[in-house]
């Protein structure tokens, strides 16, 4: 088939995970509950892009997102974890305004969606494989690929003088 | 009909959980969560376009890439930031956060 297949029960399927597991992130009251439930949901983002054929990406999400971001975000929930319960409601005043704010959201990007002529799918599938991609990444993506290790270090740099212990008497 | 339409609703519908998440939570590291949810979102939207629209030889794959890098430094900076308000405030919830209230 054209354009990359598309078995629609695998998007199905796909779909329904991320989303249930999107919705659990955001629902859940135990922030540990949530952090688990993000867990699965950037797995079923991974499982989306093998199916969209795009192995590179898949591959690196389930080592940056399922095992070094979630990794990170534990650690900060375990750091700062704390009683407050009543603070984890669900519905508190803010929610009266974020929800038919989200709404809107989506109601816009759908009406683009709907509007949009995305036109057919396209003649081959443009999935140029880890070779080609890593040729393209070091060959006319260089300057972009050296510009984010200068952010990754300068991250990095950051986040160590930001969250070090302040030296005492000094 | 075009199956592109799908992966796209599926973005926009994952986006919108992230923005609600975003916007009603207070717990700040859940808010950090929910940012990470958007680029998801953000991330399977150009990754589809790529593979059923193509013409640009796999810059959608390489862009989802960049912006998973950048998302982990983000994620880094911000849970840095919330770990040294952590020790100052005692507090991770955003409303706790009033020094320049009037």
């Amino acid at each position: 088939m054209p354009g990359g297949d598309f078995h629609p029960w695998l998007f199905v399927i796909v779909a329904a995970w991320v989303l249930v597991c999107g919705l659990g992130v955001v629902v859940f009251k135990k922030i540990m509950y949530s952090a688990v439930s993000m867990v699965f949901c950037f797995l079923g983002v991974a499982f989306a892009y093998a199916l969209l054929n795009a192995e590179l990406v898949a591959i690196v999400q389930i080592l940056v997102y399922v095992g070094a971001i979630s990794i990170v975000i534990i650690f900060a929930i375990m750091l700062t974890e704390m009683q407050e319960g009543g603070y984890a409601l669900f519905f508190n005043r803010q929610a009266v305004f974020a929800a038919p704010l989200a709404v809107a959201v989506a109601a816009v990007l759908t009406a683009v969606l709907v509007t949009a002529d995305i036109g057919d799918v396209g003649e081959k599938a443009l999935n140029p494989g880890v070779k080609a991609l890593s040729r393209l990444l070091f060959d006319r993506y260089v300057f972009p690929f050296e510009l984010v290790s200068l952010v990754l270090l300068a991250a990095m740099i950051g986040a160590i003088v930001l969250a070090r212990r302040e030296e005492e008497g000094s | 009909m075009n199956p592109l339409y799908w992966w796209l609703t599926l973005a926009v519908l994952l986006f919108c959980i992230g923005a609600y998440g975003a916007l009603a939570r207070r717990n700040v590291i859940l808010v950090i969560m929910c940012l990470e949810l958007m680029l998801n979102a953000v991330n399977i939207a150009l990754v589809a376009a790529a593979q059923f629209r193509g013409g640009s030889e796999g810059a959608g794959s390489l862009f989802a890439l960049f912006i998973i890098t950048l998302a982990a430094a983000e994620v880094t900076v911000g849970l840095a930031i919330v770990i040294a308000n952590y020790r100052n405030k005692r507090t991770v919830q955003a409303d706790r956060f009033d020094e320049l209230k009037g």
